[in-house]
């Protein structure tokens, strides 16, 4: 079992959020997260949905999205090739004693500061999922307060093909 | 707004379009728009039923016997959740339905107004695809939208929901021509170098052996169906859904496959050299369990019109995606220009004759003077003509009829497969009476099915549809008290069904014809009189009420594990 994004191209109708959504909870399939943005098309949304499965579940989920009507493209993308980001606002305590630290850690991430108060840092990173998981497991320590993550949102990259010679 | 065709106008402009001549509604405060626009219309028959559920089945049964999509209609909140189990119907059994709900108007959507229910959110997961409506500029793009994907690829049911001032407000917009979906394309031309690596593997076969599912009937490829077993020499087993398609008195026929299907079907399932699936979709009342022991030897070939069903429920050697109709004749193709490498048959296609003339000559449809379901159906058998369409109800009076009825011709044995839904049987029974007015229709039922919708008697007798409803009277919910009595130490909760209405006196009651059977000797005779009445009948069967449907595959079992084959010659 390994963690797929699958990246989904679909018309903006009234329902193609819940339909799309219904279909997953209908045959018993998890899903990590969802964003749904406006595409480069008109007319079109984009979809990135983060679940598990072996190869063969994929294919399968894939399958029944592009059965669904409003469902124009799916994209297994493949983590090798694609840039994966995840975007994440987290208020962590910081007082007198600690402040430093955590300063310290949130800039060995690369995490903006986005406000301070007596008791708290507000931080916002964006970066691989994975990344921010490691972010947030070491900012427990001082006490997380709140936290929001987008979800997944991802897109291949164009792999220039080298001229033959 | 005050300019162009009513909303209801282009309701009915469509239909005649879409070359729909009848459909089944109820009316309510929401659709009295629709409704008043079909008062006076000639050209498309509206059919009052008188549950919402009938109207759901009795279009699905219209579709199942035509060929073409059947409608129906009902109006917001109590009149469309009572259609949901007939949709979910038709879509389980890939059967076009197109439905039409009334809504409360677009401004009250969404306020809990009287008799408003989300029948958009509710319809989606049982449906193929559904509609809100929210403007009459909308609805001739949705409802010929609607048609083309409730007929198309993997066909199904299809909502679309009219609130009531997009039925009645006006508008120019009218759509001409196809309607196209930027994401609806369903694939139906087979590969054709797929199609050619799986010719090769049938001429190759020794024993080879077709299972044909529904899909095979809904795209009217039965007659290539016969033409490439006979080529191959293949036996032919079916579904539930796929009784008919091929003529079950042809010698290559071996029946039904699955829990209550043939014993000598299921054996040849796991004797088969190379197994040619096309428009089935395994389901587990076909396969029995324990999937890996489903024909385990046999290449396996799947060819279905729906690429999901592909690798879903069984690996196969060899997926392909298709319209049946196109595969089976594009096989036919391959296959003659493979003639010289032909592998020969004839012992494997004798041993299917003979599997097949056993069951024709079954004991247990000898006469022995005892009105058993058996007898019953080897009557109707030999009673009805050609042409006949026999639907059943849910339970025994099902597997009895799909085990024994022998279907000659496609869309002539209309039964609920996927869901298995109770009271199925009798409004289907009715909307394939409309399609097809010059046929015998007669419903098999259970006295507990019947039950369910015997009010649309009222219907029948009304708009004249004679249909012939046979019960197989056991005071039992007799399929579920079968289980009880086998895995259940004969623990008869729920199961007995007490006082049971005088089933002629019921019947005499809205006017139809009514009959109680309790000698074999009288079954034809009843079934003469019921079909001459030229009214809608019931006859009342009085079976014992603790006989069983067997052989069947146990919970659990495999496919060739089937217990009670005590009296099947073949075992
Ligand atoms: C609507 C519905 N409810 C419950 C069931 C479960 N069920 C399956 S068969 C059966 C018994 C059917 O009884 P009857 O119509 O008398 O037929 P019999 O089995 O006695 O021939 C029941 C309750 C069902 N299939 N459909
Ligand atoms: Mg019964």
């Amino acid at each position: 079992m390994s963690t797929q994004i699958i990246s989904v191209l679909v018309e903006d109708e009234a329902g193609s959020l819940t339909r799309m959504s219904g279909m997953f909870s209908r045959r018993g399939i998890n899903i990590h997260s969802l964003t749904v943005s406006p595409s480069e098309k008109e007319g079109m949304s984009r979809m990135t949905i983060v679940t598990t499965g072996d190869e063969r579940e994929i294919e399968k989920i894939e399958k029944q999205l592009n059965k669904l009507i409003e469902v124009v493209k799916v994209n297994i993308l493949d983590k090798n090739t694609s840039v994966v980001r995840d975007l994440c606002l987290l208020k962590v305590y910081a007082d007198k004693e600690n402040r430093a630290e955590v300063l310290e850690i949130a800039n060995a991430f690369k995490s903006n500061i986005v406000d301070i108060s007596i008791r708290t840092i507000t931080l916002e990173i964006t970066a691989d999922p994975l990344d921010i998981d490691r972010f947030v497991e070491t900012m427990k320590n001082f006490g997380i307060k709140e936290l929001f993550r987008t979800g997944v949102t991802a897109i291949s990259r164009d792999i220039e093909k080298k001229s033959g010679g | 707004m005050s300019e162009g065709l009513k909303g209801t106008e282009i309701v009915v402009k469509c239909l005649k379009e879409e070359n729909v001549k009848n459909l089944f509604g109820f009316p309510g405060g929401q659709l009295i728009p629709l409704y008043d626009e079909l008062y006076e219309e000639t050209d498309v028959r509206s059919i009052l039923v008188r549950h919402e559920q009938g109207a759901a089945h009795a279009a699905d049964g219209y579709a199942r016997a035509s060929g073409d999509p059947g409608v129906c209609m009902a109006t917001s909140g109590p009149g469309a959740t009572n259609l949901i189990t007939g949709l979910l119907n038709a879509t389980m059994d890939s059967i076009p339905v197109v439905a039409f709900t009334a809504q409360v108007p677009t401004k009250a959507i969404g306020t809990d107004a009287f008799q408003e229910a989300d029948t958009f959110g509710i319809t989606m997961p049982i449906t193929k695809h559904n509609f809100l409506v929210k403007s009459t500029d909308h609805l001739s793009w949705t409802i010929k939208g609607a048609f083309k994907i409730a007929n198309t690829g993997r066909k199904g049911a299809v909502v679309i929901d009219l609130p009531n001032d997009v039925q009645q407000n006006r508008s120019k917009e009218y759509h001409h021509g196809e309607v196209k979906f930027a994401g609806y394309n369903p694939s139906i031309v087979p590969n054709p170098l797929q199609l050619k690596r799986i010719a090769q593997k049938l001429v190759e076969a020794e024993r080879p052996l077709i299972l044909a599912g529904g899909g095979v009937i809904l795209a009217n490829a039965s007659e290539d169906l016969r033409l490439l077993a006979e080529y191959l020499g293949a036996g032919v087993a079916t579904t539930l859904m796929g009784k008919g398609a091929i003529p079950e008195n042809h010698p290559l026929s071996l029946g039904m496959v699955g829990m209550h299907g043939r014993l000598g079907a299921n054996k040849m399932i796991n004797n088969c050299d190379v197994l040619l699936v096309i428009g089935c979709r395994f389901s587990d009342r076909t396969t029995g369990w324990g999937l890996e022991s489903f024909a385990p030897d046999a290449v396996k070939i799947h060819c279905d019109i729906d690429s999901s069903e592909l690798n879903k429920n069984i690996s196969v050697d060899f997926p392909l995606v298709g319209d049946a109709n196109l595969v089976i004749r594009d096989l036919i193709k391959f296959i003659k220009k493979f003639e010289d490498v032909k592998k020969d048959t004839n012992i494997w296609r004798k041993r299917v004759n003979q599997l097949h003339s056993m069951c024709e000559e079954c004991e247990t449809v000898k006469p022995n003077g005892k009105l058993t379901p058996e007898i019953i159906i080897k009557t109707i058998n030999n009673f009805l003509d050609d042409n006949a369409i026999v639907t059943t109800e849910v339970g025994q009076n099902q597997m009895f009829a799909a085990h024994y009825y022998i279907t000659k011709k496609p869309r002539q044995f209309i039964s609920s497969g996927g869901l298995g839904t109770m009271g199925f049987g009798f409004p289907a029974a009715i909307g394939a009476k409309v399609a097809k007015p010059d046929s015998q229709v007669l419903d098999i039922a259970g006295d507990g099915s019947f039950l369910m919708v015997c009010q649309e008697l009222a219907t029948a007798m009304t708009e004249d549809i004679p249909v012939v409803v046979g019960i197989l009277n056991n005071s039992f919910l007799g399929m579920v008290r079968q289980w009880q009595e086998l895995f259940w130490d004969k623990r008869y909760a729920g199961t007995k069904l007490g006082t049971l209405p005088d089933f002629v006196k019921l019947a005499e009651s809205f006017g139809a014809y009514g009959e109680r059977v309790e000698k074999a000797s009288d079954i034809e005779k009843a079934l003469k009189n019921a079909f001459d009445s030229g009214i809608v009948s019931v006859l009342d069967f009085k079976i014992e009420s603790e006989t069983n449907i067997l052989p069947m595959i146990p919970p659990g079992g495999r496919v060739d594990e089937m217990i009670g084959v005590g009296r099947c010659r073949h075992k």
